[in-house]
This record gives C-alpha cells, sequence and structure tokens, in this order.
C-alpha cells in the first residue's frame, strides 16, 4: 500500500538517548518502528506478531509496527534513525525528512539490524 | 547543592539542581527525560574514555599521542577536509573548529544548515520578528506550535512558557491562548484546554493554509465554506482573529515547517504572513522562535556571523574565507572533500543513506563522548569531556540568548574538553 513518510522525534524512540545509554539491542528494540492509524493496521492484514517492509527508490528496511489513532490515514510515522535514513533522501541540496512517497506491506522478516545497516554503508 | 544549566535540549533550562560530592553525581532535581539522560552519560557504559585508532577494520584503544599524530597525518594528506556537527559543543570550541578549518584550507558546517539555519537564510530577504522566553513568559498571550511536537523535543518548554505566570500579567494559562497546527495528533495536542485550538491539519497543506490566511488578511471572509486543508471554517477563523489579535503572540516554527525550497517556500510564505499580520496589528505583534533541538545549535550561527559574517557553510581557501553556495549535503554528494572531522553528532543516523555511504568513503575523524553510528564506521574517535557537566563553555538558547554553562565534576581520564582537543590538533598540524 502506497503512504507517505513522516519522520520525527519522540522521547520514547530518540536515537541519541539509544546512543548515549544503550546498546545495538536497545536501538533496535526502540528505533526501527513504523506508527499507523488503527485503520491502516486493519487495511494491511497487520497483527502484533508482523513486521512491516517499508520500501522507496531509496531503499528498504523491516521495521516493528506500533497503532496510534493520532496518526492519520495513509502516514506512516519512523523515529529519525539510521532505519529511517535508508528511505530519505535529499533535492537540491536540502534533506527531505517529510512526506516522503513509501510502499508498505506486511512482512514476517526479521527487523533489519543495525550491523546490517552499518555493513551496507561500509560495504558501499 | 549547585543550580546548573542543563545542556540536555536547546532550551538550557537554568533551574537545574545537582547534588554532588565533586566525584559523583547523587542527586539531578527538576530535570526532563532528555535533561536526565545528559546526566547519566557521564556512567553510561557507551561512553568513550579513550582516544581509538582502526585496525584491520576495528576500532582500537591507543595513546593520545598516536592518536592526535594519525589524526593530523590524515587531514595534512586530505586536500579538502570536511568539518561539520558543532551543535553539542560550547561556542569556543565552535571557534577553535573554525580556526582548525582556516589552518587546514577546509569546509565548516553545522548541523543549523539543514534545520533552523534554513529559517534565517530565507530570512536575509524577508526579516524576521524574533523574541525571547522571558518575552514570552511575562507578556504572551497567544502560543501556536506549527509543526514543532514541543512535548517530546523540548520536554520542559511548554511547562515554562504555557503554565508559568508572568511578571507583567496578572494572569498565566488561563489568558493564553495554544493553537497546534500539525498533522500528526502530537503529545502537545494533550494539554490543549477549551480555549484552545487544534487544527490537524492535511499532511503537506501547510502552504494552502498559509495562502489562505494571507488573503484573508487582505480581504475578510474569503476562506470558502468548505474551509482547507481539512481544517473547518470556523475553527480558520478563530485562528486568524487570535494571530491579527494577540497582544503578545509567538509562532515556534519546527521541523515540520522546513520543507526543501525546491518543493515550496514554506518558511518564506509564513514569514510573509507573519509580516502582514504584524502590519496590520494595533495592539500588538506576532514574533516567532526556530525550535532547533541541539543544546548549542544557535551557538554555531552566531559565531560563525561574528566571526566570518555568514552563519553557516564556511569554506576556507589559502586560509582566507571565500564565498560559496555549498552546504554539507552539496559537499558530500559532489564528494568534493578528502576526509572528515565530525564534532559532537552522528550524521550516520541523520544523513540519508546515499549521503552516509559517500562520507564512509573518506577517512572520518569523530570527536565525541559517547558511540554512534558514525563512531561504528569511523577511522579515529577522539574522546572529549561533557560540556556542561565536566567542563564550562557559552552556549546560545534557542531563543538567541547566550547561557554560561557551568562544571559539576572534573572529567575522566583527563579527557580534554572539545576546545582543548581542537587546539590540541591544531597545534599538532601546525608544528608537524
Amino acid at each position: 500500500m502506497e503512504m507517505i513518510l513522516n519522520t520525527m522525534r519522540m522521547v520514547d524512540h530518540d536515537q541519541a538517548r539509544e546512543h548515549s545509554l544503550g546498546d545495538e539491542k536497545s536501538l533496535e528494540e526502540h528505533l526501527p518502528i513504523g506508527i499507523l492509524n488503527p485503520k491502516d493496521f486493519k487495511k494491511l492484514n497487520l497483527t502484533r506478531s508482523l513486521h512491516l517492509t517499508v520500501s522507496n527508490k531509496n531503499g528498504q528496511i523491516i521495521v516493528g509496527i506500533k497503532e496510534d489513532e493520532g496518526v492519520p490515514q495513509g502516514t506512516i510515522l519512523m523515529p529519525v534513525s539510521i532505519w529511517a535514513n535508508q528511505l530519505t533522501s535529499f533535492e537540491k541540496n536540502e534533506i527531505i525528512y517529510k512526506n516522503i512517497t513509501v510502499n508498505v506491506e506486511a512482512s514476517r522478516d526479521p527487523i533489519t539490524s543495525f550491523n546490517q545497516i552499518i555493513n551496507s554503508i561500509k560495504s558501499n | 547543592m549547585k543550580r546548573i544549566p542543563c545542556t540536555g535540549c536547546s532550551l538550557l533550562c537554568d533551574d537545574i539542581i545537582v547534588r554532588s560530592d565533586g566525584l559523583f553525581i547523587d542527586e539531578v532535581i527538576g530535570a526532563c527525560l532528555k535533561g536526565k539522560e545528559r546526566f547519566d552519560q557521564l556512567s553510561s557504559s557507551n561512553r568513550i574514555l579513550s582516544p581509538m585508532i582502526k585496525k584491520n577494520g576495528v576500532l582500537e584503544k591507543c595513546s593520545w599521542e598516536d592518536a592526535l599524530e594519525k589524526t593530523s597525518e590524515i587531514i595534512k594528506s586530505s586536500s579538502k577536509p570536511l568539518l561539520y556537527g558543532f551543535s553539542n559543543v560550547s561556542c569556543e570550541a565552535q571557534l577553535k573548529g573554525i580556526e582548525l578549518a582556516k589552518v587546514v584550507d577546509g569546509f565548516i558546517d553545522s548541523n543549523s544548515s539543514i534545520c533552523q539555519g534554513k529559517v534565517l537564510n530565507i530570512a536575509k530577504n524577508t526579516g524576521i520578528t524574533l523574541t525571547t522566553i522571558t518575552e514570552i513568559i511575562n507578556k504572551a498571550d497567544l502560543i501556536v506550535l506549527w509543526g514543532a511536537n514541543a512535548a517530546e523535543s523540548i520536554p520542559r518548554l511548554l511547562n515554562k512558557i504555557l503554565f508559568s505566570r508572568g511578571k507583567f500579567r496578572m494572569t498565566g494559562r488561563e489568558i493564553r491562548t495554544l493553537i497546534i497546527i500539525d498533522p500528526v495528533k502530537v503529545a502537545s495536542f494533550n494539554v490543549m484546554g477549551v480555549r484552545d485550538i487544534a487544527l490537524q491539519i492535511q499532511p503537506n497543506k501547510d502552504l494552502e493554509l498559509i495562502r489562505v490566511l494571507k488573503e484573508e488578511c487582505c480581504v475578510a471572509d474569503s476562506i470558502s465554506s468548505e474551509g482547507v486543508a481539512g481544517l473547518d471554517r470556523d475553527d480558520l477563523k478563530r485562528l486568524i482573529l487570535n494571530l491579527s489579535e494577540a497582544e503578545n503572540g509567538v509562532i515556534f516554527i519546527g521541523q515540520g515547517v522546513l520543507r526543501p525550497q525546491s518543493e515550496s517556500n514554506l518558511v518564506g510564505e509564513l514569514l510573509e504572513l507573519v509580516q502582514m499580520i504584524n502590519t496590520k496589528q494595533e495592539k500588538g505583534r506576532i514574533s516567532l522562535i526556530m525550535m532547533g533541538g541541539h543544546f548549542n545549535m544557535a551557538g554555531f550561527d552566531h559565531v560563525a556571523l561574528s566571526t566570518c559574517g555568514k552563519n553557516g557553510g564556511l569554506q576556507f581557501d589559502k586560509h582566507q574565507l571565500i564565498d560559496t553556495d555549498d552546504n554539507i549535503v552539496s559537499k558530500i554528494d559532489n564528494e568534493d572533500f578528502g576526509c572528515s572531522i565530525i564534532v559532537g553528532t552522528d550524521p550516520i543516523s541523520h544523513l540519508p543513506l546515499s549521503l552516509s555511504q559517500k562520507l564512509a568513503t573518506k577517512p572520518i575523524i569523530v570527536v565525541d563522548n559517547k558511540k554512534s553510528a558514525t563512531t561504528s564506521i569511523a577511522d579515529i574517535v577522539l574522546p572529549s569531556a561533557i560540556t556542561g557537566i565536566e567542563v564550562p563553555g557559552t552556549a546560545y538558547r534557542l531563543d538567541q540568548v547566550p547561557i554560561e554553562l557551568k562544571t559539576i565534576l572534573n572529567p575522566p581520564s583527563n579527557i580534554p574538553s572539545d576546545e582543548e582537543l581542537l587546539t590540541k590538533i591544531i597545534d599538532k598540524i601546525n608544528k608537524s
């Protein structure tokens, strides 16, 4: 399903805190997460045990799911992090953090790990 | 017990009480989650306590002499060093960063260039009416959060500006109207009262709203009966009434408003709207505050402006500042750098993948007090003391007011401050 991705900073999903105080495990618990409206959750036939594959022309990641009625339908929220950065882009020297078109699907694959992303950056 | 300013975010709360014996911090009173996290960094397992150099793909501890020697070697063998970050360090360290860029003919930019610095650049054409937190506490009767989730990004902001009781008015929250314009029902919506206005705008429709408000400023009753951007006509009428009749109104601009200029000049049109309202205003004015998150993001703009006449994107050649339109994004995208010196920030966690990959192709030197995604791909990691706890300095609050930061403890293992460390690098380069 095509959706709009907005990245934002959230106190419970804060990369600075996880980097300062946590380890890779806590990063992977708190940051790779997509927050959806419950109606979109139903449309995508999701269950709590599933994950989300979020992709666009810039990249693809697998993240966990959270429901929130405050999120408008058709929008997926993600905390600013190394995971959301796989989908962000830039145009004319400015980074685009909001209103990014992405494709969202249910997935049974495991959440993309921190090391997978770091290795993809290193190996380029 | 000591009262100190907190460097957890750009609000730099100056009412945090810390109890310490000089060796450890026993108690922190009054800090929010972000502030507490800053103090917790002191003893965190992710704290960097020793310099490290990458050997066979793995970072290994080394002596300061070896680390500085290798740092100097990398910088001197690189034709175009790139310096980036500087929003989580003191103004004194920012000044040293600019000096280093000058010595090595490098390019220096701060996080501000992809955040609030964009507003300052646009304001060069339109002008901007700013205000201070003290002015808001004492006099504000209207507070607008536009694309700004204050409750989560600057947790004590609403506590200070919305619920406080001002010196020059005998009233507080009861005369303050809060308006939130955001496509997401963020945590800040939870503090709204009956007189407040919650405007959950449709995603990416802010420009439509601003244009309708500008039109309404010129011709009354120009709003169509269907409303605009998913907002009700009556709510829009209340919004324009509040904006045009506030005695002291303030709009907090968040990341939600900072769209790429190529997409739309949203900030420019918002600044024009504020000017139009202020021209029409008979009894008051609307001001703006930019909600940069890092504790001294505003500082780099001030330091760069006062020393070089430009708030960011400083390119040096033959030890002189030269004119350039480049910013951190264009420099990395064009791979126009030989190595990078990252100070107090984590670009791998906030730049798009394609830029991170390009940054990783050249040697990376990181100056920071904690591990991050960037340290995990760095070639050299140099630890620094925590500013505002272990070393003093100056920082600019989000309302552009300078605050003196204090020190409570000595840094462990004689770790230098960012300023001292950058001075050592400059000395090493000058001597070798």
